[in-house]
């Protein structure tokens, strides 16, 4: 039977030999595909290579879950850190703010003379606002805050001195001195006052947290990489035969290197998408409690969610590292993968 | 097509593979190339392959000295060859198509040139029927010819078999042989290694003979 089956190749062998229809294409070929054609086939390369790791990690849900689960907490703790710090400096109020300059004036500044000096100061060098209160809306302002109305309206007048706050546009320690010094020589100026002490201790407190956020971001980066790596080197070997034999076929190192990297690439976006998902559920967890504690000082400060802008570089940012670690892991290995 | 001037292949652990080798094939010729296990055969391949350099003299194919081929380019000197293994090396998680497919999506052709050009060499390999089967559905037979199919599809301008027909019993063996001299015919030059000495002897081509990495005898098969 297989001899029989031999000859029937052989005479179908022979027929396409003698038929002129393969010469003819031959000599199409030599022409070469158009840049259409290229661009085409470029691209469906690409699409296979993509649903090809989509379908291999699908294969291994668990698995995939859980490697996109650890990257996603090593994504998490930085990110969420970073978040809790954005809500520390916004409930200490804005730099600017924390260290505004107050200017007591002398009592017999005049409304008038208080917004003149208001449009003066504005056109100072370093300052970014500044607003005036006058005695009697700082009296009915401390009348609602201290709950002692009764008792101010007893006093035969206002003890209490127009005042202008003046924001500076940087919080520098030296430049914030030098500006209260100028303010403090303007006209109808009685005091010029900058709570500097408190300043330095915010913007030291927010320091270390910024470093602190920087080096584990560092470290945890580091982590990441080596867990994407350790996993996509565990890929490589699963598909050692088939690399050789690609290999061996005139596949390139990018041709094998492609799937890594899709792969790679779609562990960091499920890492993203999990450690975004990971993060609104951990602060809208937090969010009741910190507004309970608010609560009891008067505040009405909440905890913000995870700002749209900051997910969308969360996803980024995880896609990319993703693809660097299956970069780094393919290009290590690539050498040990000649055929044998 | 290939010219191999003094080649020698020593090892790092001083095993000398290959002494001083010298001759040629023309374009479109078949060849066997014989000896006993450790004779230097399948190093011989390897060279061709671009697996391993040549420690001494110089080997060219199709032009392209194989010594100081940088790596990169390697990949494209394999694209010129098709490659026949022992063991098949097939893809067990992919189907015939897909196995038989792989050379032509690595050149980047078009999917309905690709499905043009399996279904060709499927049909050349009588298999057209088995193309949704995976190989482990198939007889090892059959899985030499898959082998052979990815080996043509892309129409290489040589075709290398390092013992194809080991596994095989004669008569599946002779199909074989039947195969490549059919795709020999269509203008491919064929360079099998193989210790069959009685079923090199029925076909009647040129004839390499290696003993201890030396070329010990060049002729033609049963003569």
């Amino acid at each position: 039977m297989s001899a029989t089956r031999s000859s029937k190749v052989s005479e179908r062998v022979a027929a396409k030999a003698s038929d002129p229809a393969p010469q003819k294409k031959k000599h199409d070929d030599d022409d070469g595909p158009s840049f259409g054609a290229l661009f085409s086939a470029w691209i469906e390369a690409h699409r296979s290579s993509l649903l090809d790791s989509l379908r291999r990690l699908g294969k291994q849900p668990i698995g995939s879950f859980f490697t996109c689960l650890v990257m996603a907490i090593a994504l998490s703790l930085p990110m969420g850190l970073s978040l809790l710090l954005s809500n520390v400096e916004r409930l200490g109020g804005s730099w600017q703010r924390a260290a505004q300059v107050s200017l007591y004036l002398q009592l017999d500044a005049s409304p008038s003379e208080g917004e003149g000096l208001v449009r003066q100061i504005k056109e100072m060098g370093g300052v970014a606002d500044a607003e005036y209160i006058s005695r009697d809306e700082a009296l009915n302002e401390f009348q609602k805050q201290s709950g002692l109305g009764e008792a101010l309206k007893e006093l035969p007048e206002n003890p209490l001195p127009g005042v202008v706050l003046v924001t500076p546009l940087e919080v520098d320690k030296a430049a914030l001195e030098a500006l209260r010094t100028r303010l403090a020589e303007l006209p109808k100026v009685q005091q010029a006052q900058l709570d500097l002490v408190w300043v330095e201790r915010l913007a030291a407190i927010l320091k270390l947290g910024d470093r602190f956020v920087f080096g584990l971001t560092v470290l945890l980066v580091a982590a990441l990489l080596l867990v994407i790596g350790n996993t996509i080197r565990l890929h490589i070997e699963n598909r050692r035969t088939e690399i050789e034999v690609i290999k061996l076929v005139g596949g390139t190192d990018s041709y094998v290197r492609r799937p890594f990297l899709y792969m790679g690439a779609l562990y960091g976006l499920g890492a993203g998408v999990l450690s975004w998902g990971v993060l609104a559920f951990g602060l809208d967890w937090l969010n009741d409690a910190v507004v309970k504690l608010a609560g009891l000082y008067g505040s009405d400060f909440a905890l913000a969610g995870v700002p749209v802008s900051d997910g969308v570089s969360l996803l980024l940012g995880a896609v990319l590292l993703g693809y660097i670690g299956a970069w780094i892991a393919v290009a290590r290995h690539l050498r040990e993968l000649a055929p044998r | 097509m290939i010219r191999f001037e003094q080649v020698g292949k020593r090892y790092p652990n001083g095993h000398v593979g290959l002494h001083e080798l010298s001759f040629r094939v023309r374009r479109g010729e078949f060849l066997f190339v014989t000896g006993h296990s450790g004779a230097g055969k399948s190093t011989l391949l390897r060279l061709l392959l671009a697996m391993e350099r040549p420690t001494t003299g110089k080997l060219l194919l199709a032009g392209q000295d194989l010594g100081q081929i940088s790596t990169a380019q390697i990949p494209f000197l394999r694209r010129q060859i098709g490659v026949v293994f022992q063991n098949h090396q097939l893809l067990f998680d992919r189907t015939v198509f897909n196995n038989v497919a792989l050379p032509l999506q690595i050149l980047g052709l078009s999917k309905t040139e690709v499905v043009k050009r399996v279904d060709s060499a499927l049909e050349r390999v009588a298999l057209s029927d088995k193309a949704e089967l995976y190989p482990g559905d198939l007889s090892t037979g059959q899985q030499q010819r898959v082998g052979i199919a990815r080996a043509i599809v892309h129409r290489p301008a040589l075709l290398l078999a390092d013992e194809p027909t080991g596994n095989l019993d004669p008569r599946l063996a002779a199909e074989i042989m039947g195969v490549f001299e059919d795709i020999n015919r269509l203008g491919t030059s064929v360079l099998i290694a193989s210790h069959d000495l009685a079923l090199i002897a029925r076909m009647r081509h040129r004839m390499l003979t290696l003993q201890r990495g030396r070329l010990i005898g060049d002729g033609e098969a049963g003569v």
